[in-house]
């Protein structure tokens, strides 16, 4: 994976109030720490952080242009605002040219399954050790040829040379479940269909129920009482 | 339907609608996803019917996960009542849902299929929402 050269200011402002202002003139605070040195506060240009982000994965290899010096680093923890998206803030992790490190590579399925079967994609990341300098940008697991009932494991996926297994090797990355029978898919569906249709009256009479309320409803003395506290017998 | 088996308060006060999501922002499970946009209380019959109106569209191909659990109890006067006498009783349960949750998931392989499954879910919820894809492998 190629370097991507951005420049870094130190950042002298802290709190919301500074990292908003941050924000407002395009850059992005962020932290840069790793190796037993203490944490420096900088700030990056966002569009050029985003757009390296967006073309080389989350592992890209950052080379921050810091007061004169240059700083390899890897994003490691990226905060975003919950509805739009933008990046917040990032956490770097200070990464030396040869050293190997651990990172989670995103795990890509080709192919098609069988059919009447379901994949379940239960490892979309695989973490492993590489060269901080040839982090691969992601595996390809083919699912090709697999049976209802078969599964991949860590340990059978590929790896490039120079690249070790972190995680637990036999985590199950993909397996194929049976897919349901038409009559078993009908029967669950007209269940629940049945049980929202039953009506509006069933909703307070199962809240009652749930909360162990089987007594008239002003029966308000024993709030929080011990009885509640309990499992209904019947 | 999805209901407490047994809960510490069988009245509660009316849950904050205030702020952001604080977790579950992100499609884990699934490769699509149903992300609320405003906050809302989400009864647990809503929840029910945008997963039939999903699974009866994705029929028997894919996988649905929900991520919200209506494990709050709304309390409701009878009608023409008067003000006082104590709280009402039990009504609905309901999943208090802040902007940015993602309340349902989906795997299914055709993309085209899975949105429009998502699109009839979102018709059943109410708030207003998107559809989410997963990203891939960000930290």
């Amino acid at each position: 994976m190629a370097e991507v050269r951005i420049a870094a200011e130190p950042r002298t402002e802290f709190g919301k109030g500074g990292a908003r202002r941050t924000r407002r003139a395009g850059r992005l605070p962020a932290v840069l720490y790793g190796h037993g040195t203490d944490p420096r506060h900088i700030s990056l240009p966002s569009r050029e952080f985003e757009h390296a982000l967006r073309t080389d994965g989350a592992n890209v290899l950052l080379s921050l242009q810091i007061d004169g010096g240059d700083e390899l680093a890897l994003p490691k923890s990226i905060q975003r605002d919950p509805v739009r998206g933008a990046i917040e803030h990032v956490d770097l992790i200070l990464v030396r040219r040869g050293e190997k490190i651990t990172v989670d590579v995103p795990v890509i399925l080709t192919g098609d399954a069988v059919p009447g079967g379901l994949v379940d994609h239960q490892l979309t990341v695989l973490s492993v050790a590489a060269e901080a300098t040839h982090i691969p940008s992601s595996f390809e697991v083919s699912i090709d040829g697999l049976d209802v009932g078969d599964s991949i494991h860590a340990k059978d996926v590929k790896l490039p040379d120079g690249t070790e297994l972190a995680g637990d090797p036999e985590a199950v990355v993909v397996h194929v479940l049976a897919a349901p029978t038409a009559e078993q898919f009908e029967a669950e569906l007209a269940g629940a269909e049945a049980e929202l249709g039953s009506g509006a009256a069933g909703g307070a009479e199962a809240a009652a129920a749930a909360a162990g309320d089987t007594e008239a409803p002003d029966e308000d003395a024993a709030e929080g009482g011990p009885a509640e506290d309990q499992t209904p017998e019947s | 339907m999805l209901i407490p088996r047994r809960v510490k308060h069988r009245k509660q006060h009316h849950p904050d609608r205030h702020g952001p999501a604080k977790g579950g922002t992100r499609v884990t499970f699934g490769e699509y996803g149903i992300q609320a946009l405003e906050p809302a209380y989400v009864t647990n019959r809503q929840i029910e019917s945008a997963r039939i109106a999903m699974t009866r569209h994705i029929k028997r191909g894919g996988k649905v996960w929900i991520n919200i659990y209506p494990d709050r109890p709304l309390t409701k006067k009878p009608a023409e009542t008067r003000m006082g006498s104590g709280k009402g009783s039990p009504e609905w349960w309901i999943a208090n849902v802040k902007p940015g949750r993602v309340m349902f998931e989906l795997s299914y392989p055709n993309e085209t299929t899975a949105k429009e499954a998502l699109n009839r879910a979102i018709h059943k919820l109410p708030m207003k929402c998107r559809i989410v894809k997963r990203e891939v492998g960000e930290a």
